[in-house]
């Protein structure tokens, strides 16, 4: 905390308010940007405003910018290290992830009946994975306690020297590795163990690509190729999915 | 988050960048570039700095994008907010006379006569506009010239022709009657 106290509820408004607006200026801005880096309310208060202020201008119309804009981000951002995702910041990958796939879920539900009717019978929980274009690319289910079973619709090309990873976001921690995944279409059966705290409580799984045998580092490294939230269809009481 | 299928692209986009996905980034600049770039040329106004803006901006996107999943805000407000406060920045260094679009600032207070679909489709924008509304005229003019064309209180006293203690009040007294309206919209409901 620098100089300034902790504003009170109106203040805090106030402040904030014109933050967003662009009215707070010059060193009581940067003072502000200060105080909102150490205060969880005070930045909740700050979204609340961009959320309500900002959206307004969405409807002005657009002007092009130049192509060198494009060939400067490129340049610039080839200079940095190759980015990985870190582990802190992979779990929030995965959670936003899942908040946004869960509407394509139920889109997609149709798609996975087709898919999913088998002499198996009904599954207990299926997860439609979907590229970033919204093309379903798998379909995960889980069919007995202890068999997952992972259905590949199309595979990827030009994947020779890289691993599908199948991974799951557990309720807490890190995003686990469940296991390889063929990249051609069909099955890929992978073994499970209902009570394996990996997948207790598991909200969405998703598929990158890594390095031949799997990512070195037991966490995602390479581009997520595609994701979706895990439905459940029945829960039987013994199961923790 | 909404149901706005544009909306949720984006946010697969964000998504997809943060683990370094080169032609997802791709994907997002090529959709948001040119609403993004009017956002920064209307408040810096010269076509070089709205450049410069652009570029930090969507180099500062492709570094942070994983903390998108923490700002819950709608992915296009979040990359907004960003250009908006590096254009913030970089104006304070070169303002001069101010050259106001009076046509676009007016149609912040009047779209209520051509609703679009997705402003109808999200009621929080919906409640935004008649909150807007109810504030008086010169209220509702000063916080859309700052939020426009981010004039900053001096410059809306010269351009307005009204003492600066007298904008300032307008626009906070103007800001703090639009939560007041937003918490009643939000306690009564749609």
């Amino acid at each position: 905390m620098t100089d300034m106290r902790r504003p009170n509820d109106e203040l805090a408004h106030a402040l904030a308010a014109e933050y967003v607006l662009g009215t707070l200026r010059g060193r009581a801005r940067r003072r502000f940007e200060a105080m909102m880096a150490q205060d969880a309310p005070l930045a909740e208060t700050v979204a609340r405003w961009e959320s309500w202020i900002t959206p307004l201008g969405e409807k002005a119309a657009g002007v092009e910018p130049p192509a060198r804009v494009w060939r400067a981000i490129e340049a610039r951002i080839s200079r940095g290290s190759p980015k990985r995702a870190s582990t802190g910041s992979s779990l929030a990958f995965w959670r936003s992830w899942g908040l946004v796939s869960g509407g394509l879920a139920a889109v997609l539900l149709a798609f996975f009946v087709y898919l999913s009717t088998g002499p198996r019978g009904e599954p207990v929980f299926v997860a439609v994975l979907t590229s970033a274009t919204s093309q379903p690319m798998g379909v995960v289910s889980m069919h007995s306690p202890n068999l997952l079973r992972v259905r590949v619709v199309r595979n990827w090309p030009s994947m020779r020297d890289k691993s599908l990873e199948l991974w799951v976001v557990p309720e807490q921690g890190e995003p686990r590795s469940l296991g390889l995944v063929r990249n051609e279409p069909g099955d890929t059966l992978i073994t499970i163990v209902p009570t394996d705290p990996r997948v207790k409580g598991a909200k969405a799984l998703a598929i990158s690509a890594e390095p031949r045998g799997g990512s070195p580092t037991r966490a995602p490294t390479g581009p997520m190729l595609c994701s979706g939230m895990i439905a459940p269809v029945r829960r039987p009481a013994d199961k923790p999915i | 988050m909404t149901g706005d299928p544009n909306q949720e692209r984006l946010a697969q986009l964000l998504a997809r960048t943060a683990l370094a996905d080169r032609a997802a980034f791709e994907q997002l600049y090529t959709a948001t570039r040119s609403k993004l770039f009017a956002v920064s040329l209307r408040i810096v106004r010269e076509r070089f700095l709205a450049e410069e803006v652009l570029q930090d901006s969507f180099v500062s996107i492709w570094n942070h994008a994983s903390e998108y999943a923490r700002a819950k805000s709608a992915p296009l407000t979040w990359m907004t907010a960003i250009v908006r406060n590096r254009s913030l920045d970089v104006v304070r260094r070169t303002r001069e006379e101010p050259d106001i679009d009076e046509a676009l600032t007016l149609a912040l207070v009047d779209e209520g006569a051509a609703p679009e679909r997705e402003a109808v489709a999200r009621s929080e924008a919906h409640h935004v506009r008649a909150c807007l509304d109810e504030l008086e005229p010169e209220q509702r003019q000063s916080i859309a010239l700052a939020f426009f064309h981010g004039l900053s209180h001096s410059e809306l006293a010269q351009h307005i022709g009204r003492p600066l203690g007298t904008v300032k009040t307008h626009i906070r007294r103007g800001l703090m009657r639009m939560r007041d309206c937003l918490a009643r919209a939000a306690v009564t409901g749609e």
